[in-house]
């Protein structure tokens, strides 16, 4: 067996030699197709990398705590679309907040409450600001660098903020407003930290930092604002008993919502998998595309392989005359197309790879290599060459012999 | 030794059906030794090639019977059928029929392909076969850049490769001028000599005189059989070649 396909994979060389602008031409429509995927792919992993890389530096420790929506993936992208979703209420609560405190093994737990609110210095009004209601565990469980002042604290009296870098210069036209005070919902809140600029700017908390303003969530209550609880962050007290720990998360917190579990508990990796549905929908957009782009690269093989049996009709009469049964006709020319797809997904590889750096040079999202993404381009490149090999093949090997030798070209 | 090569019995190849039926072969008994040379001839239409093709598998006959070397070869699996052309049979055409893309050589080794001879072996024994033939000079050219003549030789050499028990000619010299026909039919009487069966079918009576058995065919069926050598005279095969043929069917 291993002779013929040497001799078939030496055949197959011949052929795609013989005809090398059409053989380049057919392996550039099946490049095109894995080159998406594999831009998808290394876009998708290099924005899983920067989030799980946080996970790593905050710890193994962190629990989180999301709301979950009842309805199935495709409507919820709908709704998603359509903006129901924001006047929806959140299921999580700020009185969730000490039911997981009291669990055992939980050390630190903070909730993110975001909301948008226009706010107003001395200086500028801006609207649409960014605001994170939180408590002071946000800064024991994932520890912000301060560039100037200190986090909000429980001591503190006065309605405190604190301001992302970016945001500071905004509103105060000054990179240290720390003191000064800014208006929002009708009250004085006085900055009492900037934070220091954040490279990255995707993370777990789906939170912009360098565009937020931090406040704790004590102040907002009792200023009689309600807050909608997008997240709750927990830190375990070790490493070991996460999943227990997450498991009585979920039996608390399902005992204090009389049963309802409309949230779901995530640690370890499972935090990392990104969450926004726009992601999900823009990622899913584009599989679609490089998959009908694939599609139509394999219509491509097989058009240039039905060609080349119609071509070689004669040849495939004198094979069969001397002995070819048809398998072995059949493997020959599915083995050209196989080598006809494989070329396109290496040559799809660098493409996808030429276009992922392109997209980091503009976008944060590195280029991103793994064997999982090898493996995917070249069974998918495998794939379409069967798919769209075995009917040319299949109609070669089902030549009459006798038909085929009076065949000229 | 079983000296029978071919056995054919009520050999029947029709073509259509109700009205438009006709018949190829009809009842055709046939049943050659090994040795002899059969020149097949009569009129366009009456069988001829349609004979030669069941015989080499490329073609199955409606009903009837067809042993080759005493193994049933009608009703087996086209798989089975097509390791049998590859070991048992050789073609040679009237247009030669050579892959125009490969080397002579190539085109020589072929059959040993589908008898998954190892790539060394098979060009080892394709340029022999070549040497045989006076064409050890011309191994790498392609086919188009040789005669006619020379192209039949080549496939001559295609179709003795493999060490056939029976090489089927259809109309060897057909396309070629009269020398070189010559020259080929020579060619086929050295094979023959050395103990090769040879069926051929020709429209030349002229070629009939290398025959040791000529076959009339008219309408699909036997019209005259005559044996010009007695069957105790015909070339026994070379005894090196015999050896081989036992130890591969063991």
């Amino acid at each position: 067996m291993s002779l013929l396909i040497k001799t078939h994979l030496k055949l197959a060389r011949i052929s795609i030699k013989e005809n090398r602008t059409r053989s380049f031409l057919t392996c550039l429509g099946i490049a095109i197709g894995v080159a998406s995927i594999i831009l998808i792919l290394s876009l998708m992993g290099s924005i899983s990398r920067l989030v799980s890389n946080q996970v790593k530096n905050i710890g193994a420790d962190l629990i989180v705590v999301r709301p979950s929506t009842n309805k199935d993936a495709m409507s919820g992208i709908i709704s998603e679309l359509t903006a129901s979703s924001s006047y929806q209420k959140s299921n999580l609560a700020v009185s969730d907040v000490p039911v997981i405190k009291e669990i055992e093994k939980v050390s630190a737990v903070a909730p993110i409450a975001l909301s948008t609110r226009s706010v107003s210095t001395e200086k500028n009004t801006m609207d649409s600001v960014t605001v994170l209601g939180t408590t002071t565990d946000f800064n024991v469980i994932q520890p912000l660098a301060m560039r100037y002042g200190s986090f909000i604290d429980d001591t503190n009296e006065n309605k405190t903020a604190v301001v992302g870098h970016t945001l500071a210069l905004q509103l105060f036209n000054t990179t240290n407003p720390v003191g000064k005070t800014l208006t929002m919902m009708g009250n004085r809140f006085i900055v009492m930290g900037v934070l220091s600029e954040v490279e990255e700017s995707i993370n777990f908390n789906n939170v912009d930092f360098d565009n937020t303003i931090i406040v704790n969530i004590k102040t907002l209550e009792q200023m009689g604002v309600s807050e909608q609880i997008q997240q709750i962050n927990i830190k375990a007290a070790n490493t070991d008993s996460l999943a227990e720990v997450s498991n009585n998360i979920r039996e608390r917190l399902k005992e204090k919502k009389s049963g309802d579990v409309n949230f779901t508990v995530l640690y370890g990796d499972e935090i990392t998998h990104p969450a926004g549905s726009l992601f999900t929908i823009v990622s899913g957009m584009l599989t679609l595309v490089a998959a009908i782009s694939l599609v139509v690269g394999g219509i491509g093989v097989m058009n240039i392989m039905l060609v080349s049996v119609a071509e070689r009709t004669h040849e495939i009469g004198i094979r069969k005359a001397v002995g070819a049964s048809g398998q072995n006709i059949l493997l020959q020319f599915l083995f050209e197309a196989l080598i006809l797809s494989l070329l396109g997904g290496l040559m799809g590889l660098i493409l996808g790879y030429i276009l992922a750096f392109f997209v980091s040079i503009v976008t944060p999202f590195a280029p991103y290599i793994s064997l999982q993404i090898l493996l995917v381009t070249f069974g998918t490149a495998l794939l379409v060459g069967v798919i769209f090999g075995i009917y040319p093949a299949l109609k070669a090997a089902s030549k009459n012999p006798i038909e085929s030798l009076k065949h000229y070209r | 030794m079983n000296d029978t090569v071919i056995e054919l019995k009520g050999l029947t190849k029709r073509y259509g059906y109700g009205d438009t039926e006709s018949f190829a072969l009809k009842d055709f008994d046939l049943t050659v030794k090994r040795g002899e040379f059969v020149m097949i001839m009569g009129p366009s239409g009456c069988g001829k090639t349609t004979l030669l093709n069941i015989i080499g598998l490329l073609d199955r006959a409606t009903s009837g019977e067809y042993k080759l070397n005493g193994e049933n070869a009608a009703n087996i699996s086209a798989a089975r059928q097509a390791r049998l052309r590859a070991k048992k049979i050789g073609f040679i055409f009237q247009n030669y029929n050579l892959i125009e893309d490969l080397p002579v050589i190539e085109n020589v080794a072929l059959p040993l392909v589908y008898t998954r001879t190892p790539r060394v072996a098979r060009l080892k024994q394709a340029s022999q076969a070549l040497a045989h033939f006076h064409l050890q000079e011309r191994e790498y050219y392609l086919p188009s850049q040789l005669s006619g003549g020379q192209q039949q030789r080549v496939a001559i050499a295609r179709a003795i490769v493999a060490d056939p028990e029976i090489i089927l000619a259809d109309e060897p010299t057909g396309n070629l001028d009269s020398r070189s026909s010559h020259i080929v039919m020579e060619e086929l009487k050295a094979i023959h000599e050395e103990g090769n069966t040879i069926i051929m079918v020709t429209h030349n009576p002229a070629l009939t005189t290398y025959a040791t058995r000529v076959i009339n065919m008219l309408d699909g069926q036997i019209d005259t059989d005559i044996k010009t050598v007695a069957d105790h005279k015909l070339p026994k095969p070379v005894e090196a070649r015999s050896k081989k043929r036992k130890g591969r069917s063991r």
